[in-house]
C-alpha cells in the first residue's frame, strides 16, 4: 500500500476550496458554458473528497457519471438552447430577490453548522483504522440489495426513454 | 485535524450555495446546476457518515451509488424538458414560463 505524501489536512483544505469556489462560479458566471465547466471542477472536488474518505469506487463513479456524462449533456443542451449573439440568457437578478436568497441560504447553512457544533462531542472524531475494501461493494450490491438494483435499472431505462420521447421533434 | 464535523460543515456550505441558486436564479439550466450541487452535498454526507461508522458499513456507499444514478436520470429528463420548453416558448427563463398560472 503506497502511502500518500500529502497529509490529509492539506488535501482537505484544497478540496474544500476547489469544491465551494467551483460551485459558486457555476452559479454566478455570466456565461452558462463557463458555469458548466466550473460545475465539472466542483464535481471533481467532490470526487477528491470521496477518495479522501476511502471510497475509491465512488470517486471513480463520480468522475465517470457526473464529469463524464452529466456535464457533457449539460454542455450540449446549452449549445442547443443558446440564443443569437447579443441576447443575454441569464438576466441579472434584482437586488431584493438576491438578498432574500442570500439570507435564506446563509440561515440554512448556519443552522446546520449550529446543529453540528451542538452535536460536537457525540460525533466520532476518529475514523476507524480499517476501511471497507472495494471488493465488498459488489456482493453487497448483488446479494444484499438485489431488488433496488433491478428497480434502478428499470428506472434508468424508463427515464432515458422518456427523455428521448420528450426531446423528439414531431415532423 | 479533519473530523466528521469538517465534512458536515463543507456539505452545509454546499447546500447553502445550492439553495441560493435555486431561489434566485431565473435560467432553467442554472437551476439544474443548483439541484446538482445540493445532490452532491447529500452524497458527501452519506460518504462521510459511512466512513466514520464503527464497524465499517457498506450501505452508505451503496446509497451514494443509487443517488448518483438517480441524479444522472434526473439530469437527462430535466434537460429534455428544458429543450421542449425552449422549443415551445423560445425562452428558458422560469419567470416567463408561467402559462399554467391562473
Amino acid at each position: 500500500m503506497v502511502s500518500l505524501v500529502i497529509p490529509s489536512d492539506i488535501s482537505f483544505v484544497v478540496l474544500t476550496a476547489v469544491t465551494i469556489i467551483g460551485a459558486i462560479i457555476a452559479l454566478q458566471a455570466k456565461e452558462l458554458i463557463y458555469g458548466a465547466i466550473a460545475l465539472a471542477i466542483s464535481f471533481i472536488g467532490i470526487a477528491g473528497f470521496f477518495a479522501l474518505l476511502d471510497a475509491p469506487y465512488l470517486a471513480m463513479l463520480q468522475i465517470a457519471i457526473y464529469v463524464g456524462a452529466v456535464v457533457v449533456l449539460i454542455l450540449f443542451t446549452i449549445m442547443l438552447v443558446r440564443r443569437e449573439r447579443g441576447e443575454e440568457m441569464d438576466k441579472r437578478t434584482d437586488a431584493a430577490e438576491g438578498s432574500m436568497g442570500l439570507w435564506l441560504a446563509g440561515l440554512l447553512a448556519l443552522a446546520i453548522s449550529g446543529v453540528v457544533a451542538l452535536a460536537g462531542t457525540s460525533l466520532p472524531t476518529q475514523a476507524p483504522a480499517a476501511s471497507l475494501p472495494v471488493s465488498d461493494l459488489g456482493p453487497a450490491l448483488t446479494l444484499q440489495y438485489p431488488v433496488p438494483l433491478i428497480i434502478l435499472a428499470l428506472l434508468l431505462s424508463a427515464a432515458l426513454l422518456g427523455a428521448l420521447v420528450l426531446a423528439k421533434v414531431e415532423r | 485535524m479533519v473530523t466528521l464535523a469538517s465534512y458536515l460543515i463543507v456539505s452545509a456550505a454546499l447546500l447553502g450555495i445550492g439553495v441560493y441558486g435555486l431561489s434566485v436564479k431565473r435560467n432553467a439550466i442554472r437551476i439544474l446546476f443548483a439541484v446538482e450541487v445540493i445532490v452532491n452535498a447529500a452524497n458527501l454526507n452519506f460518504a462521510a457518515f459511512t466512513r466514520y461508522m464503527n464497524p465499517p458499513q457498506v450501505s452508505g456507499q451503496i446509497i451514494v451509488f443509487y443517488s448518483i444514478a438517480a441524479a444522472a436520470m434526473e439530469a437527462a429528463v430535466g434537460l429534455a424538458l428544458i429543450l421542449v420548453a425552449f422549443r415551445l416558448n423560445s425562452t428558458i427563463d422560469v419567470r416567463k414560463l408561467n402559462k399554467l398560472k391562473g
